[in-house]
C-alpha cells in the first residue's frame, strides 16, 4: 500500500509537469473559435497554408488550437472564458454577443469585406435522384415529405434556414401581390416547422442524421450540402429561386489576443482568410467567396438564385431575433399554438 | 448508526484537519455549486423563476421527461426483477458471462450508446427497416428515448435485487410451498414483501438517472420542442443559445424532482435495513 | 457476488415447469436485444473498415491526445477521490458536528443533477465573470475551458461513488477495532492501514472502478465546460462524439470499440471486486 500511495504520488507529479511543459512551448499559437461547418477546409487548407506562410514571413513556427462547436454555442463558450484568439462564427450576432461581452472592443465591420469571409445560400438536399420529387418551399409542407433541419437554439445554420424559409414566403407574397404578408409568412413557417422530424445541436450533427436515412429534405448550406457531393454520396441539390444569402463573418478577439501576445498572428491570419489564395481555397470547398476577383472566377460553379434576399430584408439581425427567436418570437411560438 | 456515539481513537486535531478536508471537498465540489446555481435562479425572483419554468416548453420538456422515465422505470422493474432472478435461481448456460455482462451500460460511454442506437434502429438498418414498414419508428421518436433510457439504467434494479435475491436462499419459498402454498401466492405474499425495498431503490436510482441523461438522449432523440425535445436537452439549448434563467428553472425543478426521489430512497433503504436487522 | 450458488430450488428437483422456462427464456431474449444485440452492432460497424484505416484514425494526434487526456482526468479523477472520499467517509463515519446530516445528504446530489447543469454551475462559478472566477481572473488561473475545470466536472459526477461504497462499511464496522488498535498503542496512521483499510479495501474498489467508468464515459458536463478544443480539451468521448457528426464512421466506431474494450476490462475488474467485496 505504501508502494502504491508513492507511485500515486510520482503520476501526480509526472501529470502537472506534462501540463506545464506544454504552456511553456516557445512556438506561436493561435487558438481558433469556429463554428462546425468549415472545419474540412481549415484543417486541410487554411491552416497548413498559413502555417508555411508564417514560416517564411517571420521563420517562427505557429502552431493552432481548434475547437468546432455549434456557432451559438461556440459564441457562448467565448463569451464564457473559452480564450479563442480568433473567433470564425456563422452570424452576425454570434459575433455581437462577444463586443456585448466587452472581448472584441474595435470595430469588426470596417475589415476588409465588411468582416465576413465567405457568403452562402440556404439549399435543400434531397435523396438520390429525387424520389418525392421536391422543387422548391411549397413541397416542404407536402404531407409525404419530412425535412430535417437543426435547432435554432445551438445552431447558426438553423437560424439561417427558419430565416430562408419565413423570408422566402415574404418574397414570394411580395411578388404576388405587391406587399410582403408576415401573416402568411409565420403560416408558412409553422408548416414547414411541423414536416420536421429531428433538430440537432448543429448543422453537422443533422448532415449525420439525413446520411442515416432519415428524412427526404434537408435544409442547410450550400457549402455542407457540395462538400458531402465531393465526399461521394449522391444526394440531389436543389437551389431555390428565393432563398437567404448567408454570410460568415471572422473577428479577432481582442481581450483574448491582448493577454496572450498574440495580435499580430491573430490580425496576420485573419488577413490571410481574405486573400485570393484563402478564398480560392473556400471556394473549392464550396463556400461563395467574398473576393471580387474569385468570385468570377467560381461564377460557374455557384448559380445566383433569382429571387436572393439578405438578412437586411427582413430588418438586420438584431429585429431577426427579436422577431423569430425571442421568448415571444414567431418561431418560438410556433410550438405552443400548436398543442393549444 | 451506532458508531455516531465517539469520535474514536483519532486525537482531536487530526481529527480537525480532516474535518477541514471533508468541509473543503465536499463544500467546493457540491455544496458551493449548487448554493450559486439556487441563488441565481432566484436572484431576478420568484415570479421570473417561475415564468422560466411555466414556459410551454419547458413544462412540455419536464413532462415529456417524467412520461419516457416513468415508462423505463415499469419496464427495468419487470424486466430487471427477473433477470436477477434468472441469474441467481437457474443454471442457464454462460451465466457467468451474462452475469459480467449486466453493468455493461455503466461502463459504455452514453454517447456510444447513442450512436449504437441509431446505426441499429436508423432506417438503413435491417431491424429500422422492417420495424418502419410496419410503421413504428424508434430513433428520433419517443420508443428511442425510452430504448436508450432502458439502455443507460439497465443495471440499477437487476444489481439491487440480486444480492437480496441470494440472501432469501429460497428456504422461505420452500418453506411456503412445503406448507401447501401456491407458485402464485408464494411469489405475491412471500418473495415481493421482500424484495420491494430492493425493487423501489432500484427504480429510485434509474428514475433519477433518467431524469438528467443527455448523452445518449441527444443522439437518439429527435429533439423536437414540445414532442420530442426531453428536460436536459433543452436545458442545454437555454444554455448555448443565452438564456441562462430559463436553464436554470428547469434545472431546480428536476434537482427538487430527483432529491425527492433519492430522498424516499434513503427512507425505503433506512427502514430495509431496520427490516433486516429485525429478522 | 457467489456465482456458484449450490442451492438447488425444490422446483427444480421436482422437474422443470414450463412457466420457469419461458420466463428464463423471455429474460434471455430481452437480455439479447437490450444489451448483446447493440455490442454485435458497435463490432459489426467497426469491422466494416479496415484494419489499416483503423489504425490510421487512432494514431492520428488528435486522437492520441484525446485518449491521453481522458487518461489524465481519470487517474487524476481516481486519485483524488480515493483520498478525499475515504477522509470524507471516515469524517461522517467517526465524528460529530454540526450540519452533519445535511453534508451528508448533500452528498447525493452529484445523482440528482443533471450533468450538463453540472458543466454550468461550474462556469457560473468559475467563468471570467463568475464568482470564484472573476478572482481567479486577476491571478490568471484558468479553469474553465482548461484541465483544472474538466477535472472538476468530472469529480463532481464521480464524487458519490467513492463515499457511498465506503460508508456503510465504516458505519458496520465500528469503530471499537480502531479504539482498541489505539489502546495497544497504535497511533493514527498505523490503526488507519493495519486495521481501517483493509476492511474497506473492497468497498473503496469497486467505488474507484465505478469512478474509472465514469470518467472515461462522461459527456454533458465536460461538453459543457471544456470547448472541446482539439489536441488540447477534446476527450477520447468528445472526439467520438465529434466523428460520429463529421461522419467519419470509421474513427467514430474503432474509437468507440476501444472505449467499449476498456469499459469491458474496467467492467471485469467491478465483477472481481464485487464478488471479493461479497465474500469478506
Amino acid at each position: 500500500m505504501r508502494t502504491l500511495c508513492g507511485w500515486l504520488c510520482l503520476a501526480m507529479l509526472g501529470l502537472t509537469a506534462g501540463c506545464s511543459g506544454q504552456a511553456n512551448s516557445a512556438r506561436d499559437t493561435l487558438i481558433l473559435g469556429a463554428y462546425t461547418v468549415p472545419k474540412e477546409v481549415y484543417q486541410r487548407e487554411l491552416i497548413p497554408r498559413f502555417q508555411k506562410l508564417w514560416k517564411q514571413k517571420t521563420g517562427r513556427d505557429i502552431y493552432f488550437q481548434q475547437s468546432y462547436l455549434a456557432s451559438g454555442a461556440q459564441s457562448r463558450a467565448i463569451a464564457q472564458g473559452f480564450d479563442a484568439d480568433i473567433a470564425a462564427l456563422s452570424l452576425e450576432a454570434d459575433i455581437e454577443r462577444l463586443r456585448d461581452a466587452r472581448l472584441i472592443t474595435h470595430d469588426w465591420r470596417a475589415a476588409e469585406h465588411r468582416g465576413f469571409i465567405t457568403r452562402s445560400v440556404v439549399v435543400m438536399l434531397v435523396r438520390p435522384g429525387n424520389p418525392k420529387n421536391i422543387s422548391g418551399w411549397d413541397d416542404l409542407t407536402r404531407a409525404d415529405v419530412d425535412v430535417i433541419y437543426p435547432s435554432p437554439k445551438t445552431s447558426g445554420g438553423a437560424m439561417w434556414v427558419v430565416n430562408a424559409i419565413y423570408g422566402s414566403r415574404l418574397k414570394q407574397t411580395e411578388k404576388d401581390t405587391g406587399s410582403a404578408d408576415p401573416a402568411a409568412a409565420r403560416r408558412f413557417l409553422a408548416a414547414v416547422q411541423s414536416r420536421v422530424r429531428v433538430m440537432n445541436k448543429s448543422g453537422r450533427a443533422s448532415v449525420t442524421t439525413f446520411e442515416t436515412g432519415v428524412g427526404d429534405v434537408l435544409l442547410t448550406y450550400e457549402n455542407e450540402a457540395l462538400l458531402r457531393r465531393q465526399q461521394g454520396k449522391d444526394f440531389s441539390l436543389i437551389v431555390p429561386d428565393a432563398t437567404i444569402l448567408i454570410e460568415n463573418p471572422v473577428a479577432v478577439v481582442d481581450k483574448n489576443v491582448d493577454r496572450h501576445g498574440s495580435r499580430e498572428a491573430a490580425e496576420a491570419f485573419v488577413g490571410f482568410l481574405h486573400s485570393a489564395e484563402a478564398q480560392r481555397c473556400f471556394a473549392s470547398y464550396g463556400f461563395r467567396p467574398v473576393n471580387a476577383e474569385v468570385t468570377g472566377e467560381f461564377a460557374a460553379v455557384f448559380p445566383q438564385p433569382p429571387q436572393l434576399f439578405d438578412i437586411d430584408y427582413l430588418g438586420g439581425w438584431q429585429q431577426t431575433i427579436d422577431l423569430l427567436y425571442s421568448s415571444r418570437g414567431v418561431w418560438t411560438r410556433i410550438f405552443e399554438q400548436k398543442s393549444n | 448508526m451506532l458508531s455516531n456515539r465517539a469520535s474514536a481513537g483519532l486525537r482531536p486535531a487530526s481529527a480537525m484537519v480532516m474535518r477541514a478536508i471533508f468541509l473543503f471537498f465536499v463544500g467546493l465540489l457540491v455544496v458551493l455549486p449548487v448554493v450559486a446555481i439556487s441563488l441565481e435562479a432566484f436572484r431576478s425572483g420568484f415570479g421570473s423563476l417561475w415564468k422560466q419554468i411555466s414556459h410551454p416548453q419547458a413544462l412540455a420538456a419536464l413532462w415529456l421527461t417524467l412520461r419516457m422515465a416513468m415508462i423505463m422505470v415499469v419496464i427495468n422493474v419487470v424486466t430487471g426483477t427477473a433477470t436477477a432472478w434468472v441469474l441467481v435461481r437457474n443454471r442457464v448456460p454462460l451465466r457467468g458471462l451474462i452475469n459480467a455482462l449486466v453493468d455493461i451500460p455503466f461502463a459504455i460511454p452514453t454517447v456510444v450508446t447513442g450512436m449504437m442506437l441509431v446505426v441499429l434502429y436508423g432506417p438503413h438498418s435491417v431491424l429500422g427497416a422492417l420495424l418502419g414498414r410496419h410503421g413504428v419508428e424508434v430513433v428520433f421518436s419517443r420508443p428511442g428515448i425510452v430504448l436508450a433510457l432502458l439502455f443507460v439504467t439497465f443495471p440499477f434494479v437487476v444489481r439491487a435485487v440480486q444480492p437480496v435475491m441470494m440472501e432469501m436462499e429460497g428456504d422461505m419459498e420452500e418453506a411456503a410451498s412445503t406448507l401447501g402454498a401456491g407458485r402464485m401466492r408464494t411469489f405475491f405474499q412471500v418473495v415481493l414483501p421482500t424484495l420491494l425495498p430492493a425493487i423501489l431503490s432500484g427504480a429510485a436510482l434509474s428514475f433519477s438517472r433518467a431524469l438528467g441523461e443527455f448523452g445518449s438522449i441527444i443522439i437518439v432523440a429527435g429533439n423536437i420542442p414540445m414532442r420530442t425535445q426531453v428536460a436536459s436537452v433543452y436545458i442545454y439549448g437555454e444554455i448555448e443559445s443565452g438564456n441562462p434563467g430559463g436553464a436554470m428553472g428547469l434545472s431546480v425543478v428536476l434537482l427538487v424532482i430527483s432529491l425527492l426521489t433519492l430522498l424516499v430512497l434513503n427512507l425505503l433503504q433506512q427502514r430495509s435495513q431496520r427490516h433486516a436487522a429485525t429478522i | 457476488m457467489r456465482p456458484q450458488s449450490d442451492f438447488v430450488p425444490l422446483s427444480l428437483r421436482q422437474g422443470v415447469p414450463m412457466g420457469r422456462h419461458l420466463l428464463t427464456g423471455a429474460v434471455l431474449v430481452w437480455f439479447g436485444l437490450l444489451i448483446l444485440f447493440p455490442l454485435f452492432g458497435i463490432a459489426r460497424e467497426t469491422l466494416n473498415y479496415s484494419w489499416e484505416t483503423i489504425r490510421a484514425t487512432l494514431h492520428s494526434p488528435a486522437s492520441v491526445h484525446a485518449f491521453w487526456m481522458t487518461l489524465s482526468l481519470t487517474v487524476a479523477a481516481v486519485m483524488i477521490n480515493t483520498v478525499l472520499g475515504t477522509i470524507s467517509a471516515l469524517v461522517l463515519s467517526r465524528q460529530r458536528f454540526f450540519g452533519k446530516m445535511l453534508l451528508e445528504s448533500s452528498i447525493d446530489l452529484p445523482f440528482a443533477i443533471s450533468p450538463v447543469v453540472a458543466g454550468f454551475m461550474l462556469i457560473l462559478l468559475f467563468g471570467p465573470n463568475g464568482w470564484l472566477g472573476s478572482i481567479l481572473e486577476r491571478v490568471h488561473v484558468k479553469i474553465v475551458y482548461a484541465f483544472p475545470g474538466m477535472l472538476l466536472a468530472t469529480l463532481f459526477v464521480t464524487m458519490p461513488f467513492v463515499i457511498k461504497e465506503i460508508l456503510p462499511v465504516l458505519r458496520e464496522f465500528g469503530a471499537e477495532q480502531e479504539e482498541s488498535a489505539a489502546v495497544l498503542g497504535a497511533d493514527n496512521w498505523q490503526t488507519f492501514w493495519r486495521v481501517t483499510l483493509p476492511s474497506i479495501r473492497w468497498g473503496l474498489g469497486y467505488g474507484v472502478t465505478l469512478t474509472i467508468a465514469r470518467s472515461i464515459g462522461e459527456f454533458g458536463a465536460v461538453l459543457v465546460v471544456s470547448g472541446s478544443i482539439i489536441q488540447k480539451t477534446q476527450t477520447a468521448t468528445l472526439m467520438v462524439h465529434d466523428q460520429f457528426t463529421d461522419l467519419n464512421y470509421a474513427g467514430a466506431f474503432s474509437a468507440a470499440l476501444v472505449l467499449a474494450l476498456v469499459s469491458f476490462v474496467i467492467l471485469n475488474l467491478i465483477q472481481y471486486v464485487y464478488r471479493r467485496k461479497g465474500e469478506n
